[in-house]
């Protein structure tokens, strides 16, 4: 468990957000996939932000594992990704695109796979 | 011999005046010492009403002020010769009877406020954490900004109310009511700023790796949250209060500087005399509005074996207020979360198992997390269910995993069935982590890793993907 979960609901959301709960711009998704820029210094960020930059630092994530990793709402830290964006520390990514429909033979499988893991 | 009858009477009367002459002096002197006796014991009444009415109406209730700890002094008595007198020794068992009654009556009646207050503080306590989990789940749960904003207001209004409720149940006697995990001193000022209504105006500067332990979080929070809420509200609204984390020689100090209207000296030594701890404090007598904060962080200081000063000017005229932490109260995040890891039996480790590769250097917030080595999970064989239809079943438990169909699929959503954690992040994003650390991370490792990761549990992605559908449906 990570340091930041264990010291769960200590800093609550709005001191981490600065009281802000619209991020700047909203082009995240949940799978949207956000590439730390490993050139700008740190100094100045919050706590979480440097943390949301140490993690994205080994390679590409997507907000909700970043969401999960910083025990933060997903709202919450998509507030933090745009202020990111906005100073140039993340570039993001659009997912890979959803596949084709499936057809209703794999829904099945689909169904008893399920019932046959629970 | 009847001339001598009139010189008998002569001398008869003569000697009858002269016993009556003498009997009047006497009477006379009787009289005098009577008199006297009687102005000398008037004036003693006289004192004694003096003394009894001293006492009645000056000497009782300036002894009543006293011991409301009002300031009062309380008079002796009028007349020092009656200090010997049984009646003065009277009137001191009165004055100490009174004294012992009006004591004992207070404590009662102190003891069952408190107690009432406890309880009612302790109730409001944990419905303000009831209502705390709950905001956090509804946080988690809405992705509306506008839903957001509202739960924030909430969360932070919520949060004051339970530190309210808190400090007064802290006062009562209580403990502070949370238990924490060690946290980072930055979590702890950044906890305390939470907590109060001006947290926007709160200015964090310095860095320190310590972290306080685990049972000293929750009071220094409160104590902080107190000294900040103090700072905010006696100064300017558009002013900042500045907070330095100092690591001293033999503990670390949390300075937190107003720029407000500051205090005299008369209340420098109040407040030096509350915030040391020595006197107890009364939750009936704090003041009309009563002034929990500095009781507050004083009574917890003295608990919890920390320090809190206010005697000093901040350089920017208001109030500079020290936390200052011993070393037995501090240790680092990183010796703590350590321990669950030396205490796991080696075996349960795969030997494959990627040495932690040294990490970028951190800043401190928190060292890192500990990386769990993913463990392989055998499958269960399925169990037979009443409802089934047991040859399909049969047919896909048989068939190897469809990896090809997963490869597709969008590699970061991946969350196996059952295995979801709190946050609602797949319990494999972790291992995703672990992995990443012992090999140059390029994304596209990243997605085969997560492909691999869900050919492991291969109906993850889909079961997600028909249940976003039918709730568009």
């Amino acid at each position: 468990m990570s340091p930041r979960k264990r010291g769960k609901g200590l800093v609550r959301p709005y001191v981490v957000t600065e009281g802000r709960a619209h991020p700047t711009r909203n082009t995240f998704d949940l799978v949207t996939l956000v590439i730390a820029s490993t050139d700008l210094p740190l100094t100045g960020l919050n706590p979480e932000k440097r943390r949301l930059m140490e993690l994205c630092r080994g390679g590409a994530l997507s907000v909700a594992e970043i969401a999960g990793h910083l025990a933060l709402p997903v709202s919450v830290t998509k507030v933090l990704l745009a202020d990111l964006v906005d100073s140039g520390h993340v570039t993001t990514r659009a997912p890979i695109p959803p596949a084709q429909r499936h057809d209703a033979r794999i829904l099945e499988e689909l169904l008893d796979g399920l019932r046959s893991l629970s | 011999m009847t001339e001598h009858i009139p010189e008998a009477v002569f001398w008869c009367l003569s000697a009858g005046l002269l016993a009556v002459l003498v009997l009047l002096a006497r009477q006379r002197n009787v009289t005098g010492n009577l008199r006297r006796q009687v102005l000398s014991l008037e004036g003693a009444v006289r004192a004694r009403d003096a003394e009894a009415h001293h006492l009645n109406a000056v000497r009782l209730p300036a002894l009543a002020d006293v011991l409301r700890h009002k300031p009062a002094t309380v008079p002796g008595p009028l007349d020092g010769r009656l200090a010997d007198t049984g009646f003065g020794h009277s009137l001191e068992g009165v004055v100490q009877q009174f004294s012992e009654a009006m004591r004992t009556a207070q404590a009662r009646a102190d003891q069952s406020a408190q107690g009432a207050l406890k309880g009612a503080m302790r109730a409001l306590q944990s419905l303000a954490n009831e209502q705390q989990v709950t905001i956090s789940e509804m946080q988690e749960r809405h992705d509306d900004p506008e839903v957001l904003r509202d739960l924030l207001q909430i969360d932070h209004t919520n949060s004051q109310f339970g530190r309210r409720a808190q400090a007064i149940a802290v006062l009562c006697g209580s403990w502070p009511g949370r238990q924490r995990a060690a946290s980072s001193l930055s979590d702890v000022v950044r906890g305390a700023t939470s907590r109060i209504r001006d947290y926007r105006r709160v200015v964090v500067h310095g860095h320190t790796d310590a972290a306080v332990v685990s049972q000293a979080v929750e009071p220094v929070v409160l104590a902080v949250a107190e000294l900040l809420d103090n700072a905010a509200r006696h100064s300017e609204p558009n002013t900042t209060v500045e907070v330095q984390v100092q690591p001293t020689h033999n503990g670390t100090a949390i300075v937190i500087d107003d720029a407000g209207v500051g205090m005299n000296d008369e209340e420098i030594r109040q407040a030096t005399a509350v915030l040391s701890g020595a006197r107890a404090v009364d939750v009936t007598r704090l003041g009309d509005p009563p002034q929990f904060g500095l009781p507050v962080a004083g009574v917890l200081a003295a608990r919890y074996g920390f320090r809190v000063s206010v005697d000093t000017q901040s350089p920017y005229g208001g109030v500079r207020a020290v936390v200052f932490l011993p070393t037995n109260l501090l240790t680092r995040i990183g010796d703590d979360a350590a321990v669950p890891e030396r205490t796991r039996p080696a075996a349960a480790m795969p030997p494959a198992a990627p040495a932690p590769a040294p990490g970028p250097p951190r800043d401190g917030t928190g060292p890192p997390p500990p990386r769990r080595p993913p463990r392989p999970r055998p499958r269960r064989p399925p169990r037979p269910r009443p409802g089934a239809r047991p040859g399909r079943r049969h047919r896909t438990a048989g068939r190897p995993p469809r990896t090809t169909l997963h490869h597709r699929r969008r590699p970061a959503q991946a969350p196996p069935p059952g295995r979801r954690t709190r946050g609602g992040v797949p319990r494999t994003t972790r291992t995703t982590r672990t992995g990443r650390r012992s090999g140059p991370p390029t994304c596209r490792e990243h997605r085969l890793r997560h492909g691999r990761l869900a050919a492991r549990y291969p109906l993850g992605p889909l079961r997600d993907r028909v249940g976003r559908r039918r709730n568009q449906a």
